[in-house]
């Protein structure tokens, strides 16, 4: 980079916004392109956003993206200001995605430190031809030429062009003549000297120039080339005419001289008569200002809008924040119930522990959601997946997305964007039949898929839904056993476990690779990128149906709503959303059976009971069921008694991982990670699935 | 010390600007993201200058141009604008910016220009 | 608690830390390990207990919002269980981006033992001597060198069939 004042984060901030640009331009094309038209508003807001990045690229010497984007402004200015009819949206939409890919590529590449040396100019030939073809409809003329010929044509005859004359020709006694000449690469030399003549307005009755013609680019070079040259008449003097002039922004040269002989001008005068008092600029009303603000309320929401920022922070400053904070309350805790206060009465010392005790745990919850990320933005990413798909296999879907403001840890939403993607474009290209085919099906012409994510017993289930043909058993089955993935008979094994197999390393081959699910790569790269961040992939199909994919996206990172149990010393968390109910039992609903499993009675149902204290073996003094507290959990119509000391209360916590040392010397029935309570000390969290084994 | 607001709906812009300014006697008093805004804050801040940009939402540049023209006439704003806005800039100059200056630019020519608005 | 001793290992260079230990002791004897791999050493702290885990994995600690394994180097070695005091110490140890606190009678000091005056340890490896991988000469004084990479790595199958 080449000026000095170009830093790091500058860089970043242009990197973070232009992304941020780009998929919500992204997701405007694709939305409005399936209403086969584009909004005005989409059309101002693309504008807008394409104007944006070829500033900033600009200033940071990204030429190629610049330019790319100024094509794409240009193209979006013609929809705005002509409203082009019967336009063909398709063709603009594939158009302009390219571009979206170009950019994002680009911008990937300044991300890694890479040149972004892409070359645009055969896109941005194309982006040309359509913007002449939509500019050729409204103004029937030949087609090719960018610059709106009707207007050209205007330009051309218009010889000189002369400003309304306020005064009497005859007052004016002196005619100067003005060469101007500019800085080099001031830009628009052509306004720059339509500037001058602004400037001069008031004072001179009447001026000609050259160049004529301010309005047309080409101008600007014979500005530069030749400086801007003027002829005025004014009843001004000299040193009046020069003190304005040598104001000029952007000025290099100027000579000014006064011209005795009016010949000149009495020639140019009669030559342009014609335009006189006509100013071919079409300018709006000027708009008062108590037009701009109905109120002073509109002002200050305005303001207030303004001033909420949204920034951008390494997920590795989150991480450190989050230890320091976890590190803080560890302080607290030290503090507060510290051995030296024992048997001390300190009403005043309490109280503002309490407050700091409040505050500390507020500051937790926040830096544990600071981390959470909604669905949302991944899940409307595949709206693009879809649409390329469809677009090359001539099939029909709609993506229907559900659950999108479920949050996940942002680590967790990095590594399923790319196995998402990619099972949607397997029920493309697998699932879903052609529309002619749906029809003689008897169904729906155009295919659907569900993305859908949802908390569910404490994991997060993203559920991927297609209403296609269904797997094929039967060649699945073929496969597998071609590949020596089983070895038993087929009434050995059921449907499920028979979908189950396409999962298994080694299954997907070149046989069902087609350009886009397949990629030589098959299932078992989602599998491994779903396995990564501890999750688990499942598949279920009813023939001519459909096929439903989940994700279980476990505990690990994300954030749940628990219930803390206390077994003796231990912590325990519960998926609050496995919680039925939690009671103090009574002895008259215990049912003990021959075989000494004790079991609860509740409303006439009987449930096994589970002691925490035997199964993990903790020394507790509550041993009677009768002093302690039964939690029934549920999962899969499956309904547990889960019996511990007392419950502590319910919290937010992020869940953590099992350290891997010990998940390694075993996997311990019934947990699924870890949290840290509020006091900094550690509460096992439960796996209710896993305990009911 | 000349006392600037910035108006410009890109982050990356205002920054640009801000940082190329670091070395001069020029104070960047406010940022604003939108025309609306900009005007709002002009009349809070009084700026000695305004840096705007044309596309933006909610109020366009121009519109805030002159809005804030109306405002104080002798308001001095360097439009902040980039190839092909010709129709625009053109509008601006008629409707009272002082100058402008087309993206990209190098900070020796921001602050001549911005001390050309003021007379220095 | 302890004293926290704070290492400023990071401050170290590979070449500095070159045959430098930390020593520590249990009971009579005196061990080292290579200042390298400890992070730091820390007072006893609260351990959750993780179930259906070999007696020596004490359970986990939270170490500044890091959940980390705590082992009891004694039991590892098959000593008999002390009740843990205020001198009691985790050496919070570091191998290949696992970490895990080893709970030590007690810590004592850093110090340099050349290569000349290690030795290979006597072949015995019945009372867990297979975790030593020499024995330095300290004057009169003799550390037992630990292995802490088979420490860490070397699953226990016998403890683990146990369970």
């Amino acid at each position: 980079m080449s000026s000095q004042y170009i830093n790091e984060p500058m860089l970043d901030l242009f990197i973070f916004e232009s992304t941020q640009l780009i998929e919500q331009m992204e997701l405007l094309v694709i939305s409005n392109e399936k209403s086969s038209s584009y909004d005005s508003d989409a059309i101002n807001e693309i504008f807008r956003i394409m104007h944006t990045i070829k500033g900033s690229s600009a200033m940071m010497l990204y030429n190629n993206i610049s330019g790319l984007a100024h094509s794409m402004e240009d193209l979006f200015f013609v929809l705005r200001e002509d409203k082009p009819q019967d336009v063909n949206y398709s063709e603009l939409s594939d158009l302009v995605l390219e571009g979206i890919d170009f950019i994002k590529l680009e911008i990937a590449k300044i991300r890694n430190g890479d040149e972004a040396d892409g070359e645009p100019s055969e896109l941005n030939k194309r982006l040309k031809v359509f913007h002449s073809k939509i500019k050729g409809q409204n103004i029937n003329v030949t087609i090719g030429n960018e610059v709106n010929s009707q207007e050209r044509s205007t330009l051309e005859n218009q010889q000189y062009y002369i400003s309304k004359v306020k005064t009497n020709l005859t007052a004016s006694k002196n005619i100067f003549e003005a060469t101007i000449h500019f800085e080099p690469d001031c830009g628009m030399e052509n306004l720059r000297a339509f500037s001058v003549v602004n400037d001069l307005q008031e004072l001179v009755e009447e001026y000609y120039h050259i160049p004529q013609d301010l309005d047309n680019e080409d101008s600007a070079s014979v500005i530069c080339e030749q400086g801007f040259t003027l002829l005025l008449k004014t009843p001004y003097s000299f040193d009046e005419i020069h003190k304005v002039l040598v104001q000029t922004f952007s000025l290099k040269n100027l000579q000014l001289t006064q011209v005795e002989n009016s010949e000149l001008f009495n020639d140019l005068q009669n030559e342009s008569h014609f335009l006189l008092g006509d100013s071919p600029l079409k300018i709006p009303a000027v708009l008062g200002r108590e037009d701009l603000f109905t109120n002073q309320g509109e002002k200050e929401s305005l303001l207030a809008a303004a001033q909420q920022i949204i920034i951008s922070v390494s997920v590795a400053k989150l991480d450190q924040l989050m230890d320091l904070v976890g590190e803080m309350v560890i302080a607290e805790a030290m503090v507060t119930q510290n051995p030296d206060l024992k048997g001390l009465e300190l009403n005043n010392f309490d109280k503002a522990a309490r407050q700091l005790r409040k505050i500390t745990s507020e500051l937790q919850d926040i830096v544990m959601s600071v981390r959470m990320v909604p669905l949302a933005g991944t899940f409307q990413k595949m709206n693009r997946t879809v649409r390329d798909m469809c677009k090359k296999l001539n099939k029909e879907v709609r993506l229907q997305l559900l659950g999108q403001e479920t949050e996940v840890d942002k680590n967790i939403i990095e590594h399923i964007s790319d196995p998402l993607m990619h099972l949607i474009r397997n029920s493309i290209d697998h699932g879903i039949e052609m529309p002619s085919e749906r029809e003689a099906k008897g169904k729906f012409r155009i295919g659907t898929i569900t993305l859908e994510a949802k908390n569910a017993g404490g994991d997060v289930l993203i559920i991927i839904r297609d209403d296609g043909q269904g797997f094929n058993k039967d060649r699945i089955l073929a496969k597998a056993r071609e590949k020596g993935l089983i070895q038993e008979t087929e009434d050995q094994i059921k449907d499920k476990e028979i979908y189950n197999l396409i999962f298994l390393p080694g299954f997907s081959t070149n046989e069902t690779v087609t350009e886009f699910s397949g990629r030589g790569v098959g299932m078992d790269v989602v599998v491994k990128n779903i396995e990564a961040v501890g999750g688990a992939i499942t598949a279920d199909s009813v023939p001519g149906k459909g096929t439903t994919i989940t994700l279980k996206i476990p505990l690990t990172l994300a954030i749940i709503d628990g219930m803390n149990i206390k077994v003796g010393d231990s912590f325990y968390t519960i998926p609050t959303t496995a919680i039925k109910e939690s009671f103090r039992p009574k002895s008259t609903d215990l049912i003990v059976d021959p075989d000494n499993n004790e079991m609860m009675m509740v409303r006439g149902q009987c449930f096994p009971i589970l002691r925490l204290h035997r199964i993990y073996q903790v020394r507790t003094d509550v041993t009677e069921l009768t002093e302690g507290i039964i939690i029934m959990v549920e999962h899969d119509d499956k309904t547990l008694c889960i019996f511990a000391d007392e419950l502590i209360g319910q919290q937010q916590v992020v869940v953590k991982a099992l350290p891997d040392y010990i998940r390694n010397m075993k996997k311990v029935r019934g947990l699924a990670g870890c949290t840290l309570l509020g006091d900094g000390s550690i509460s096992l969290i439960l796996d209710i699935e896993g305990l009911m084994i | 010390m000349k006392k600037l607001l910035i108006v410009d709906d890109a982050a990356f812009m205002r920054l640009s600007i801000r940082n190329m300014l670091q070395k001069y006697d020029v104070e960047i008093i406010g940022e604003a993201e939108n025309g609306a805004v900009g005007l709002a804050m002009y009349k809070e801040l009084r700026p000695d200058v305004v840096t705007m940009d044309i596309t933006m939402p909610e109020m366009s540049g121009i519109e805030a141009l002159k809005a804030i023209k109306a405002f104080d006439p002798q308001a001095k704003v360097i439009m902040v604008s980039a190839m092909g806005q010709e129709g625009m800039v053109k509008e601006s100059i008629i409707n009272g910016a002082k100058t402008f200056i087309v993206k990209p630019f190098k900070e020796e020519f921001l602050y001549q220009t911005i001390c050309k608005v003021l007379g220095i | 608690m302890a004293d926290i001793v704070e290492l400023e290992a990071a401050d170290l260079t590979e070449d500095t830390q070159k045959g430098k230990f930390l020593t520590f002791c249990m009971g009579s004897e005196f061990y080292g390990i290579e200042i390298k791999y400890v992070t730091e050493i820390i007072g006893l702290q609260p351990i959750t207990e993780i179930p259906e885990m070999p007696e020596y994995i004490k359970g986990i600690i939270n170490l500044r919002g890091k959940i980390i394994p705590v082992m009891d180097v004694r039991l590892r070695f098959r000593k008999p269980y002390r009740e843990y005091n205020d001198r009691t110490c985790i050496v919070v140890i570091e191998i290949r981006e696992v970490s895990i606190g080893l709970i030590v009678d007690s810590v004592s000091e850093v110090i340099s033992i050349p290569d000349e005056e290690i030795v290979a340890p006597p072949n015995v490896a019945k009372d867990g001597n297979k975790y030593i991988k020499g024995i330095g000469k300290v004057g009169n004084d003799v550390k037992l060198l630990l292995d802490s990479d088979k420490l860490l790595n070397e699953t226990d199958l016998e403890t683990i069939n146990d369970l």
